[in-house]
């Protein structure tokens, strides 16, 4: 099925958003981030990556975001069709993940509009709106981020990965700190992200993997890949 | 979609206004920095008493009270990113070139902040002669602009590596001594009636080098 979405990009037919990875790996120092991975996932269509802690799931979803060099192999992202080189990547994807800090003497409206600026995007106030509204924190806009909880920090985190409309949406365990009814927004969210667009999830919380279509499932001796 | 350019202006505008807006909330280098040069000032002036008929002290203390006052903040620029974990969505949101553009714009505004408050108080305490003003200015000015680009390019350069503010300040001193020995000579120049011209130009000149440098750099700065 296709659909057409306005996102970063501009109007793009949804099928053409496409992560390939070749013989991915990556090493941090001595140490093994990344086992050799390869894979192609084509929107729409919202995939998990699971596994153990440390087997790579938050340094896949940094590679594919354009935040760390892969040791080996590659990571390429395509929309529309184009491919789209690593340090473009910020204004095609929407990531969200736990290492994701805001600036604690600004409010909650006031990060989420510096992004929105410093992305170029029209309208910054109405983007930050809408995804303040999305993630149920249309209330707590004018809040010092300093003085959020942790529930409403990563609600934060989904709002900013939201903001700029991508076509590739990166979420690394975004279930993290939510309550209930945070898990309802974020389920709605990566259902309607899903049905337009690309998300990748990063958890080994079955509430967030049952959300998904598909499975990337990562073990520290080399890589399943289950459909 | 706005095009490359006015989106490189705009992420750089951007980026300056955060600073400035988390220095005015903050006041994270400027009451350091301040309370540096009006503390080492008045010791001077104490000590020493006013300086009316050396040009030649007056223009190195001018500058190392300066320098000193604004190193430090300086670094700060990048380093509160990193210890502050903040890099990571500056990096979602603009290009390396862009956040240091934004930043060296930051620390030219806050150095003019920083010179606005020392510099009449130094020619007040010190019993300065009247500086003439043109030669002065543009000492100031381009004396400031080689700083920033310096320790802009250090600051990015250092921000990730452990034990930065050590390193901060041993990189940038040797950096900055032709900076400092340029403008003290200047300024002593322009006191004792003679010509700033050539100090101007080489301060410049160093400026021009350092950014030319740096935006070759900036790309390269965070690849893992």
């Amino acid at each position: 099925m296709s659909a057409l979405r306005e996102t970063s990009v501009g109007v793009v037919g949804t099928e053409a958003v496409r992560v390939t990875a070749r013989a991915l790996a990556h090493r941090y120092g001595p140490q093994r981030g990344l086992e050799p991975l390869s894979f192609e996932v084509v929107a729409p269509a919202v995939v998990a990556v699971t596994g153990p802690n440390g087997v790579g799931k938050s340094t896949l979803l940094k590679i594919v975001a354009g935040l760390l060099e892969p040791s080996r192999g590659e990571a390429t992202l395509a929309v529309g069709g184009r491919s789209v080189l690593a340090a473009e990547r910020r204004r095609c994807v929407g990531y969200a993940g736990p290492e994701l800090s805001f600036y604690p003497e600004l409010g909650v409206a006031e990060n989420l509009t510096f992004a929105a600026m410093t992305r170029g995007l029209p309208a910054p106030a109405v983007r930050v709106r809408e995804s303040l509204d999305r993630v149920g924190l249309s209330r707590h806009g004018t809040e010092r981020v300093a003085a959020l909880s942790s529930g409403m920090m990563q609600r934060l985190r989904i709002a900013f990965a939201l903001l700029h409309r991508p076509p590739l949406l990166l979420l690394d365990e975004p279930g993290n700190h939510l309550d209930d009814e945070g898990r309802v927004a974020l389920r709605a969210i990566v259902a309607e992200e899903g049905r337009a667009g690309l998300v990748l999830l990063a958890t080994n919380d079955e509430r967030e993997w049952r959300l998904a279509e598909r499975r990337i499932e990562l073990s520290g001796r080399g890589l399943g890949h289950s459909a | 979609m706005p095009n490359a350019g006015s989106s490189f202006l705009a992420a750089v505008w951007a980026i300056l206004r955060k600073e400035c807006r988390s220095e005015w909330r903050t006041r994270y280098g400027l009451n350091a920095a301040v309370l540096f040069a009006v503390t080492s000032l008045t010791g001077v002036s104490f000590a020493v008493g006013r300086l009316t008929d050396r040009s030649d002290v007056l223009a190195a203390l001018l500058w190392v009270v300066l320098l000193f006052a604004a190193l430090a903040s300086l670094s700060h620029a990048f380093v509160r990113e990193v210890e502050g974990r903040t890099l990571t969505l500056l990096r979602l949101v603009a290009s390396p070139t862009e956040i240091a553009l934004g930043k060296l714009l930051f620390n030219l505004v806050f150095l003019t902040v920083l010179e606005a408050v020392t510099v009449p108080l130094f020619l007040i305490l010190m019993g300065a002669p009247g500086p003439r003003w043109g030669a002065f200015l543009a000492l100031l000015a381009s004396g400031s602009f080689a700083l920033a680009t310096s320790a802009t390019l250090v600051g990015a350069l250092i921000s990730q590596t452990r034990g930065r503010g050590a390193l901060f300040a041993g990189v940038s001193l040797p950096l900055l001594l032709p900076v400092l020995a340029a403008a003290v000579a200047g300024t002593r120049n322009q006191w004792a009636g003679g010509s700033a011209a050539v100090e101007v130009r080489m301060l410049m000149a160093y400026a021009a080098a350092t950014l030319g440098a740096s935006l070759l750099l900036y790309d390269h700065l965070w690849e893992d």
